[in-house]
């Protein structure tokens, strides 16, 4: 029996495997059909196969031996100015061989490149247009900078919806022989909220216990691997808490590495659930929307999250003043 | 949040012996008021000056003190009305006060009177000396002001000067003695010798760094080089959060030594412990919120000229939330923990790295992601199943340091 992260094991390899974001695959099939791509930007949240998508659009076109055709790279290791003089570079400007006369390079977390990088990666870009083309994946298009946006196809992910991902989880569930049970499945989904990879992680976590996956499980291992609670968080807002509200936020993202993006759905969740008032709730998710705009726009993810606490800091004190 | 007592108020010396320096000038100030016992001396009013921070004030406090003077102290912003300058010619008229003692009177910070406006608020003080009973102590930064040109006439000029970083470092551990803090003898010096002989802003300085803490250590002082004596980035903070115009509020930024970023990363740490009131918060940090807006905006476009709106919104927009929040007692100012908390763990992160460029290897994700997002599932299944954890670390090749860290059987 061989042993691997399920989330690559599971990973779909041509995009006729990719289940999910269906006018993007359709899109990338007429690339592979003419046989020319062009530079792309895959924006959207983790775990909704950006990198996937880019992967599988490079084999389709390249067939098996892919791999001598594409580089990937991560900017968020590599960020720096230098790596884009050099390796982009060196790996840009030389013409592949084969009947296809472009190479692909993927930019894995672009969002996470330095301006200056930014501003030296267009110029290649442009460059070696001829001879590369650039697939940049980011959580957010808008920190990507407006010169490089305007040069390539933008496509953007969103969160799977949940028959997706059940039907992806049962078919890793029965393929491995792990029990996976319907509340189970249930609350996968309410702590992933479509982020498959964090999904089918939480999934294999959970096997690794030996017994039927139910919701107790999976709630045990969530709290395990992301210690900081949203719902937590709120409630030490409401109580006027700010500091150490705004201290469990920064843990979230600095230490567990919470993206924005999903800790903006969970407090959407939160909002509709608990005891806030009812006016507050919409005026709260107007707040929410705006904050969650702003992100995809490139803000700072704890600064605009921290601005919403003290949102949730007020609500709280006019609640206590008001009963 | 800590609302305290300002270390410069609670360890003000409360005799003339325990004054930082000036030994000179405070003998001759000294010999002066005595001279009174004897009868009114020619000179009915002694002028202190030298520049702020180095005990001018706190000496005439530390006299009456000493010599059970009942003392009476007025301020530039009262001379203006007639009725205080009634007031003070009533107080000055009388040697002895109600109570048998003896009285002396300080008018401090006389810098502060300013314009026409305050020209007879000087002439006003010249006359209550001409036919003062009780020793009158006038203080200013500059007494070879124009302004003061005539009323010089009828004082006895003494200088304070900048005390010696030795001074101002004695007065430091004497301090750091009495609140049960340990300091490395080369911290305080530090703080000393950036202070320039300015004594409170020593005090500021050393509460700021050392309160609550039980050791004090030359790294956690380090930091403060990166400041300009002048403008205090505390300063600066103190106009911005505490401003009360937009104008005083954006110019605070010319002041600051740090950049716009860091700047940024100042006010956001320090804006929640200073606006306690929730509506003023909200106002704050959504004017932060917006200076960051268009940080993301520049980053985007490139276009550095949206940059006087960031400051708009992180100087004037943070100054202009404050409505409710009464000042309180004295809150520090924190060096922005933001950054600093990248720096803390740093072995446990460099494991926490090294296996996720492993990770890296075999699932197209950043080591630091990887780190952050899968790591932590790892953790589980190695803590829970020895045969998975085995095949495992078999596929991602780690080493046997790392398989340690994920069982936990070296905790670290």
């Amino acid at each position: 029996m061989s042993f691997e992260m399920w989330a690559e094991k599971y990973r779909p390899k041509t995009l006729d495997d990719m289940v999910n974001q269906k006018e993007i695959v359709e899109r990338l099939k007429s690339f592979v059909k003419s046989r020319n791509v062009p530079h792309c930007i895959f924006a959207g949240p983790p775990g909704t196969g950006k990198t996937t998508a880019a992967l599988c659009l490079a084999r389709d076109l390249y067939g098996d031996a892919y791999k001598e055709h594409i580089m990937e790279l991560n900017a968020s290791d590599e960020r720096g100015i230098d790596v884009v003089r050099e390796t982009v570079k060196t790996f840009a400007r030389v013409r592949s061989i084969g009947e296809i006369p472009f190479k692909i390079m993927i930019l894995d977390e672009a969002d996470n490149m330095t301006s200056d990088a930014q501003q030296a990666l267009r110029r290649t870009m442009e460059r070696y247009t001829e001879t590369c083309r650039f697939i940049l994946c980011a959580n957010y298009s808008g920190k990507i900078i407006e010169p490089i946006q305007s040069r390539c196809a933008p496509f953007r992910f969103t969160f799977l919806p949940r028959e997706e991902q059940d039907k992806y989880l049962k078919h890793i569930a029965e393929n491995e022989g792990v029990k996976l049970l319907k509340d189970g499945l249930e609350a996968i989904f309410e702590v992933c909220g479509g982020d498959l990879r964090k999904a089918i992680n939480t999934l294999q976590a959970a096997a690794s216990l030996n017994k039927p996956v139910d919701s107790k499980v999976v709630y045990s291992i969530a709290g395990r691997a992301n210690p900081a609670d949203v719902q937590k968080m709120i409630e030490t807002a409401m109580k006027g808490d700010f500091l150490e509200a705004r201290k469990q936020l920064r843990d979230m993202i600095q230490k567990y590495g919470v993206a924005g993006s999903d800790i903006i759905r969970q407090i959407h969740t939160e909002i509709f659930r608990g005891g806030i008032p009812e006016e507050w709730k919409i005026k709260l998710a107007d707040i929410v929307g705006e904050i969650d705009y702003r992100l995809v726009e490139g803000a700072d993810e704890e600064v605009q999250l921290s601005a919403l606490l003290a949102r949730l800091v007020e609500a709280g004190y006019e609640l206590k003043k008001s009963s | 949040m800590g609302l305290y007592a300002a270390w410069t108020l609670k360890h003000k010396p409360k005799s003339l012996t325990e004054v930082v320096g000036n030994k000179d000038a405070i003998q001759k100030f000294v010999d002066w008021v005595k001279s009174w016992e004897k009868g009114i001396p020619k000179k009915k009013a002694v002028f202190l000056y030298g520049p702020p921070g180095i005990g001018k004030t706190v000496s005439v406090e530390a006299l009456a003190n000493d010599l059970r003077m009942e003392f009476v102290e007025k301020n530039a912003s009262d001379y203006r009305t007639e009725d205080a300058v009634h007031h003070f010619a009533g107080l000055a008229s009388q040697y002895g006060s109600l109570f048998g003692g003896r009285r002396i009177v300080l008018l401090d910070e006389l810098d502060g009177l300013t314009g026409t406006a305050d020209k007879g608020g000087v002439k006003a003080i010249t006359d209550v000396i001409k036919s003062a009973q009780c020793p009158i102590v006038l203080i200013a930064n500059n007494a070879y002001d124009p302004r003061f040109s005539e009323l010089r006439n009828y004082c006895l000029l003494i200088e304070f000067k900048k005390p010696p970083a030795g001074e101002v470092m004695k007065h430091l551990k004497r301090i750091c003695e009495r609140e049960g803090i340990q300091a490395e003898e080369n911290a305080l010096k530090f703080i000393a010798q950036r202070s320039e002989g300015d004594v409170r802003s020593a005090v500021n300085d050393l509460q700021a760094l050392a309160q609550g803490k039980e050791k004090l250590t030359y790294e956690d002082v380090s930091w403060l080089g990166y400041r300009d004596r002048q403008d205090t980035i505390f300063n600066v903070l103190r106009m911005i959060i505490y401003g009360r115009t937009c104008m005083g509020a954006k110019q605070a930024v010319d002041m600051a030594d740090v950049d716009i970023d860091m700047l940024f990363e100042w006010i956001y740490e320090n804006v929640p412990a200073h606006l306690t009131d929730p509506h003023d918060l909200v106002r704050a940090m959504n004017a932060l919120a917006m200076a960051d807006v268009y940080r993301g905006r520049i980053r985007s476009t490139q276009d550095w000229s949206f940059t006087r709106y960031v400051i708009d919104y992180m100087t004037a927009g943070v100054a202009m939330a404050r409505k409710n929040t009464k000042p309180g007692g004295w809150i520090p100012f924190k060096f922005p923990t933001r950054i600093q908390a990248l720096s803390r763990s740093k072995a446990e992160r460099a494991m926490q790295l090294k296996i996720g460029y492993k990770i890296k290897q075999k699932c197209h994700i950043s080591a630091n992601r990887a780190s952050k997002e899968i790591l932590p599932y790892l953790k589980i299944i190695f803590r829970n199943n020895a045969e998975t954890a085995a095949g495992l670390a078999k596929w991602l090749d780690l080493d046997l340091e790392m398989v340690e860290y994920l069982t936990g059987n070296k905790e670290r």
